[in-house]
């Protein structure tokens, strides 16, 4: 059951592609620091997908599983090791890339406001400041940005004088969130923006967030653990493992019918604010994530998967089309029909 | 500051009474004044009592009130790294839970100093042979770790007990938390956010296990929680409490379809439970009041949508109005009402 919105929206152009993106970090056995024997962890692995203009992506999955990762590899504040990411139509990897208009298009919201902030730089700086840099305005131009950006978060215009301190935690949020705006982006990266705020406060982060959507018509690229925060903001879902993804689609479509052993797993496992249906008692999920320096061979879901075979421990999934615009990385993808 | 302000709660034998609400709401400074673990000074409690199998342990004094802590009535922290001495093997530290239940019991020699360490501060030279230096662990003490670590199904619990906290993940050491306490077989188990360090499958794995072991070792489990999904999930009685006070406190299911404090309605308009498209968060406007400055009325006035003239001059009692369901408000109930404007 798809609304004709949603298949509008998939006619869209896409904001940013990444293909087989990876980002290996080295890590060092013992002490000896000229030892060959390097380890990476594969924080990334091969991660292709696409962000649709005008919509918001959830990325999904647990700690460790890379979200963090490629968020920061898309918006360039880490090198990837290989792989290519296209955004707005130029790749910003290969090639001459203007790094200046990367980070002035696609702007990042981080979890913890309390340390996104400089505490000992006032509201109104801490807006205003990067922009002259990034966008060449002058004083005035600034001035002017910094109280449109505070009135469409929501906060009052006596705050550009105040410091992180004298505010809320769900205040602060607001100053990141009018920080990220301020330059007009086109992709706005949320990486677990609600997760250290209460659940009031939350609902107001959500709302705001979507009203600066519509107001903006912003591409929101959401990394979350929390199942419930990404059903309600996305409109699609890229489920990750372990630095691969393992199911990407339309989130109606995933939380409604999951493919993924893994996707089934998680879902399941999401405690839903409705007594009668106890899901959480139910989830049967074994084992933990495995260690990204030495995962297991084949799918790396294998040791915890109810489903997995021989072939499951030798061969790696490819990411497949199971219904249109439906992706899943699975051998036995039919027996979770 | 008034932390607690008179709050009154009763947990039943075998029951999973969830405290929910937002940080700062007082859930935890309640988990810790009923272990007896608030930090005193600067917290004092000024009145009221917490009666636990007849006893009131406020009034027991601290030395009396350690032969409950631990082995009556357990907690478990919300981060397991810092509730494990990271310098012991986890082996031990099970051990020595099950050793203090034992000296406790009376029916078992302890080592002198080894008891002597736990409970006074002895000089390091005087420890060098303590319990967990000279001795390892074998035998049925052994079998009794191992059981219990079987109990929360640890993997090869023969060699999980040889190693150090840091080795093993977040999950393994809640539930090596969880099976500590557990060994106690308490009454009475005190959980604050256990499972809010956890991942979501994790967090389940844990959850499920604490609620099968409830019934397998018949304990009562208070559960302090900010998610009020996880409250749902798992809890069979749920309170809410707002700026120190419990405004409400009913079943599970008659607080999820019923609730009857505005604060609760609006905690719940706040959770999202599905798409943008089919569900409208209503957010809660205004802020937690300051709890600094002393507050005449409820103290939920400044955000609810339905108050009163009543509502800022006196506190409203915190009252059964319908078969187990308690709350605070002059919306509801006689003894409340009739309400001070109507007259």
């Amino acid at each position: 059951m798809k609304s004709p919105a949603i298949c509008t929206v998939r006619r869209m152009d896409p904001i940013l592609q990444t293909t087989d993106l990876t980002k290996y970090f080295p890590v060092q056995r013992g002490l000896n620091p000229f030892s060959k024997a390097r380890k990476f962890v594969r924080a990334v692995d091969g991660v292709s997908m696409t962000i649709w203009k005008g919509t918001t992506i959830a990325v999904v999955g647990e700690s460790g599983c890379g979200k963090t990762t490629l968020a920061r590899t898309i918006a360039l504040l880490t090198k990837p090791t290989s792989g290519d990411i296209v955004f707005d139509g130029k790749s910003i990897i290969n090639g001459k890339t203007n790094s200046k208009l990367v980070y002035r298009d696609l702007q990042m919201i981080f979890q913890d406001p309390e340390s996104s902030l400089d505490p000992n730089i006032k509201v109104g700086d801490s807006i205003g400041e990067p922009l002259e840099g990034l966008m060449g305005w002058g004083k005035n131009e600034v001035k002017n940005a910094v109280e449109k950006s505070l009135a469409a978060v929501g906060l009052p215009q006596d705050s550009v004088d105040r410091l992180p301190g004298q505010l809320s935690g769900g205040q602060k949020q607001r100053v990141a969130i009018a920080r990220a705006i301020s330059p007009q982006p086109k992709l706005v990266i949320l990486d677990e923006p609600t997760s250290a705020l209460d659940a009031s406060v939350q609902a107001q982060i959500l709302r705001l967030l979507l009203q600066l959507q519509k107001d903006y018509a912003l591409s929101y690229m959401l990394i979350t653990h929390n199942i419930a925060v990404a059903e309600y903001l996305s409109d699609y879902m890229a489920v990750m493992y372990s630095g691969n993804l393992v199911e990407y689609g339309l989130t109606e479509e995933i939380m409604a019918k999951p493919r993924h052993p893994y996707t089934i797993a998680l879902i399941s496992s999401a405690p839903i604010a409705n007594p009668w249906k106890r899901n959480l008692l139910q989830a049967e999920i074994r084992g933990e994530v495995p260690s990204a320096i030495n995962p297991p061979p084949g799918c790396k879901f294998n040791p915890r998967c109810p489903y997995a075979e021989g072939t499951c421990s030798t061969e790696i999934p490819k990411l497949l089309e199971v219904s249109p615009g439906h992706l899943v990385a699975c051998h036995f993808v039919e027996k979770t029909t | 500051m008034t932390a607690l302000d008179k709050v009154s709660l009763d947990i039943r034998s075998n029951e999973l009474l969830a405290v929910v609400g937002e940080s700062g709401c007082g859930k935890s400074t309640l988990a810790l004044a009923i272990i007896g673990l608030l930090p005193s000074p600067p917290a004092r409690v000024l009145s009221g009592e917490i009666v636990f199998k007849g006893t009131d342990l406020i009034r027991l004094g601290q030395a009396n009130m350690r032969e409950y802590r631990g082995t009556q009535i357990a907690m478990i922290f919300q981060e397991p790294l810092s509730s494990l001495n990271p310098v012991y093997k986890v082996g031990d530290q099970i051990a020595e839970a099950i050793m203090v239940k034992r000296s406790r019991e009376g029916n078992a020699r302890v080592e002198s100093d080894f008891m002597q360490k736990t409970h006074k501060i002895v000089p390091p030279s005087k420890v060098s042979k303590s319990f967990r230096y000279s001795k390892r662990i074998s035998g049925e003490l052994k079998d009794e770790i191992i059981a219990s670590l079987k109990l929360v199904r640890i993997p090869d619990p023969d060699q999980v007990i040889e190693r150090y906290p840091f080795e093993l993940s977040g999950g393994m050491r809640q539930r090596i938390m969880i099976a500590m306490a557990l060994s106690q077989e308490p009454a009475l188990l005190v959980a604050d956010e256990p499972t809010t360090a956890l991942d979501v499958t994790t967090q389940a794995q844990v959850l499920k296990l604490m609620k099968e072991l409830m019934t397998k070792v018949k304990t009562s489990v208070l559960l302090i929680t900010h998610d009020l999904a996880v409250a749902c999930q798992v809890a069979d009685r749920v309170a809410v409490m707002y700026a120190g006070d419990v405004v409400e406190a009913s079943n599970v299911f008659d607080l999820f379809s019923k609730p009857l404090h505005p604060y609760t309605q609006g905690l719940l308009s706040c959770l999202p439970t599905g798409s943008k498209s089919k569900v409208d968060l209503k957010p809660i406007p205004g802020s937690v009041p300051d709890l600094r400055s002393p507050i005449v009325g409820c103290k939920y006035v400044s955000r609810c949508p339905f108050v009163m003239k009543a509502c800022s001059e006196k506190k409203p009692e915190f009252i059964e109005t319908m078969e187990n369901h308690e709350v605070a408000c002059y919306l509801h109930g006689e003894k409340n009402g009739p309400h001070p404007a109507n007259n």
